[in-house]
């Protein structure tokens, strides 16, 4: 990681100061929004995916059991190797992978069984291993800041502070052994735990040792004032990083495998039938979508994840016919959500509205004393914002939205209640009935229509020069007839022959 | 069965399936299967529901575990004959409100010679073309698939079926639930087939049309009652033994399977 970080910065600095980057990713903002974004651009793209396979409460089950993968590895890491932990650590990541899979796999078996339901038997499963990790946590790891609030919302808001330091030039690592003249001896008491006794007690045996002595990083180093000169640095916020990384291997895979994805989504039999292995895809996909889920875990905690992978691909779903195309639209819709998500959680909705105003206007008219201060978590503004597009796609989206689809019918029974009268009119005029059926007058009685119903639909159809009335009866015009043959071959020929 | 592949100057059959059995929790769905499909044969499967008409497809395809038995394809097993092979499944087990076009649906059809990662460019998007074309449904190349009629679907899957060019074809009930075009379209199609030397099996429902279709015939109830020669097979007798008592016979010859589906 640490290293491709370098790479990387090295590239930046050729088109920008180091104090321009310090800057820029010191703002909580411009680095809540990368995170969000890159989480937002991969829970797209695999939730597209698993949309279109039935498969969206999959992407909340693994959200969920990536906690049990993270918990065991962690555990493993302390106490078994020994290792600092640390979220973005390989070990964790595999954690992660293998419990998504894992996840997929429990459903799977109990669903085989054929004594449950899919749906059952994903309910049956996540809550275990969650269940499981919960425990694990509580039980064995209490220090580490795996509490509530991180599992719940994340930390996206915090993310600029946790940082990789990278030393430019004036890079001096510092080392203290115990015969440094800079060591600082310190005592401690050796058999406090084991007695379980406090160091104030009697009976406490202390040993010297050295309190800082150590290896320290340039940035270590200076801040603890063991440098002259200051290092130059920059500080490279951790977290994007990571979710860069699950953003790449995502777009890699949905571009690498686009056709066998489209085919294995479509039709899962054909995909075998050809040899393109959709069973090795589909786990493929479930270890990206754990991959995410631990990027986003951080960032957004795992209750929200699952918005990342599903509103934007049901947005996107409603605006276009295509795959490729919802593809795009479905990240394009995640990243706007967590840009403008959080200006909405510093009360800035869509640059349009001020939520403190809101708030006063609140407080106005209903007398009530909330504060008049804006001011919420980011995650959850991010999901709201993303909520409030899959609001507008259905609702507008010129295809499959609300207006239009109302709009649609509506024209669909006009033109079927002209068929009908036209066709009515086919049926009878040039015959004996033509006096009784034909009476414009009368002719809402044949239908059972309401007298305005059928005034309404003559009006149209003399207005579009489809019928004429004279004498009180109804007769089709040239164009009249061409109508009803036309309605008749498109609707009706498929029962005729 | 073996016979056939001691004789070193006879050409293996289409289809040659052994002692094939399949079975959901222990219950056979499908029973010691021996089948013998001829080169250039259109073939009915036909049976009652629950008969393991697809079941015995999709075994022989590899798509479900056999419990037992081998199928071997003009010779060779699946693995190796995968490009012989064209397979046309149940127009409902796919979700037909997927984001995707018609030309889009049969050009899947060539993923498969396409292997991974290359992508289908204009040659096989000119192959699909000519695959719709063939089933009538040339104007219809960029709707998007919801948009279809039922017929409309199966002749798009038929096509994709068709692009495949491959020499055995395995259809599950193409002729279900479409209108009087689609079937004429599907027919015209099966006996082009036919006349270009290719070998199609196709599961199907409709018994009062098995003699005008088809000209080979497997009566099938979970094992296989009979199986030949439409003219020599499809009797009253083997009828009643694969359909029990649910058969009536119209004027001493058209059956009508009064099963319902």
């Amino acid at each position: 990681m640490f290293g491709i970080e370098m790479v990387v910065i090295d590239l930046l600095l050729n088109f920008f100061s180091r104090e321009e980057i310090n800057t820029f990713l010191r703002d909580p903002q411009v680095t809540a929004t990368i995170i969000g974004s890159l989480i937002a651009i991969s829970g797209a793209l695999l939730g597209t995916f698993l949309l279109l396979r039935g498969m969206s409460l999959t992407s909340d089950a693994i959200s969920h059991t990536v906690l049990l993968g993270i918990v065991v590895a962690f555990i493993v890491m302390t106490s078994l190797l020994n290792l600092e932990p640390d979220l973005s650590s390989p070990w964790l990541i595999i954690g992660a992978a293998a419990a998504g899979v894992a996840t997929v796999v429990l459903t799977e078996l109990i669903f085989r069984s054929g004594l449950v339901k899919q749906d059952a038997a994903l309910g049956l499963a996540f809550p275990l291993l969650f269940a499981v990790a919960i425990i694990l946590i509580s039980r064995f790891v209490d220090d580490v800041h795996l509490d509530e609030d991180a599992v719940m919302v994340g930390e996206i808001g915090v993310a600029w502070a946790d940082t990789n330091s990278h030393c430019l030039s004036n890079c001096e690592t510092v080392t203290i052994t115990p015969d440094d003249e800079r060591a600082i001896t310190a005592r401690r008491c050796v058999n406090c735990t084991a007695e379980n006794i406090y160091p104030r007690d009697e009976g406490a045996v202390f040993e010297e040792y050295c309190g800082n002595c150590g290896t320290y990083s340039p940035a270590q180093a200076w801040s603890a004032g063991l440098l002259e000169t200051e290092p130059i640095l920059v500080f490279w916020p951790r977290s994007i990083t990571v979710t860069a990384i699950m953003m790449l291997l995502t777009v890699g895979f949905v571009v690498l495998f686009y056709k066998e994805l489209k085919l294995a989504s479509f039709d899962d039999a054909l995909a075998k039938a050809l040899g393109l292995r959709p069973g090795v895809l589909h786990y493929a996909l479930m270890v990206l979508v754990s991959l995410v889920a631990v990027g986003a875990f951080d960032a957004v905690g795992s209750i929200l994840v699952v918005a990342f992978f599903i509103i934007p691909p049901a947005a996107a779903y409603l605006l276009t016919d295509r795959l490729s195309v919802m593809l795009v639209i479905s990240a394009v819709i995640g990243s706007l959500g967590a840009f403008f998500g959080y200006d909405l959680a510093r009360g800035h909705f869509l640059g349009i509205i001020e939520m403190d105003s809101v708030l006063a206007l609140i407080n106005r008219v209903f007398g009530l004393q909330l504060l008049e201060q804006w001011d919420s978590s980011i995650s959850a503004s991010m999901v709201l914002m993303i909520f409030i597009f899959f609001i507008i796609a259905w609702v507008l989206s010129p295809k499959y939205g609300l207006i239009s689809v109302a709009a649609r019918r509506a024209n669909q029974r006009r033109i079927f209640d002209d068929q009908v009268v036209l066709g009515h009119i086919f049926n009878h005029q040039h015959d004996e009935s033509e006096i009784m059926e034909l009476q414009a007058d009368d002719l809402y009685q044949h239908f059972l229509w309401s007298q305005q119903k059928m005034a309404r639909v003559l009006r149209r159809l003399r207005t579009s020069h489809l019928i004429e009335i004279a004498n009180n009866i109804v007769r089709l015009t040239q164009r009249g007839e061409e109508s009803v043959q036309h309605f008749r071959q498109n609707n009706l020929s498929e029962h005729i022959v | 069965m073996s016979k056939q592949l001691d004789s070193t100057d006879k050409k293996p059959p289409a289809l040659l399936v052994d002692d094939l059995t399949v079975a959901y929790n222990s219950k056979p769905a499908i029973w010691d299967i021996d089948l013998n499909v001829p080169e250039g044969v259109l073939m009915a499967i036909v049976g009652p529901n629950g008969a393991g008409k697809s079941t015995f497809i999709k075994a022989v395809l590899n798509l479900i575990p056999r419990a037992a038995g081998t199928a071997l394809f003009y010779g060779q097993a699946y693995e190796q004959a995968r490009s012989l092979v064209g397979y046309v499944p149940q127009r409902g087990s796919v979700d037909w409100d997927f984001p995707t076009s018609v030309l889009d649906v049969v050009t899947m059809g060539l993923y498969g010679k396409l292997g991974w990662f290359r992508r289908p460019g204009r040659q096989e998007r000119e192959l699909a073309l000519h695959a719709l074309d063939q089933v009538s449904m040339a104007d219809f190349a960029n709707r998007q698939i919801s948009q279809l009629s039922g017929g409309q679907q199966q002749r798009t899957f038929l096509a994709r079926a068709l692009v495949q060019d491959a020499q055995i074809y395995f259809m599950d009930e193409p002729f279900a639930a479409v209108d009087a075009v689609t079937e004429r379209a599907i027919v015209n199609i099966l006996r082009e087939l036919r006349e270009r030397g290719k070998t199609v099996l196709v599961v199907h429902h409709d018994l009062q049309t098995v003699k005008d279709y088809f000209d080979w015939v497997t009566l099938l109830n979970v094992e296989v009652i009979a199986s030949g020669p439409t003219e020599a097979t499809f009797t009253s007798e083997n009828l009643r033994k694969t359909y029990g008592g649910r058969v009536a016979f119209l004027d001493g010859g058209a059956p009508v399977n009064m099963a319902g589906d």
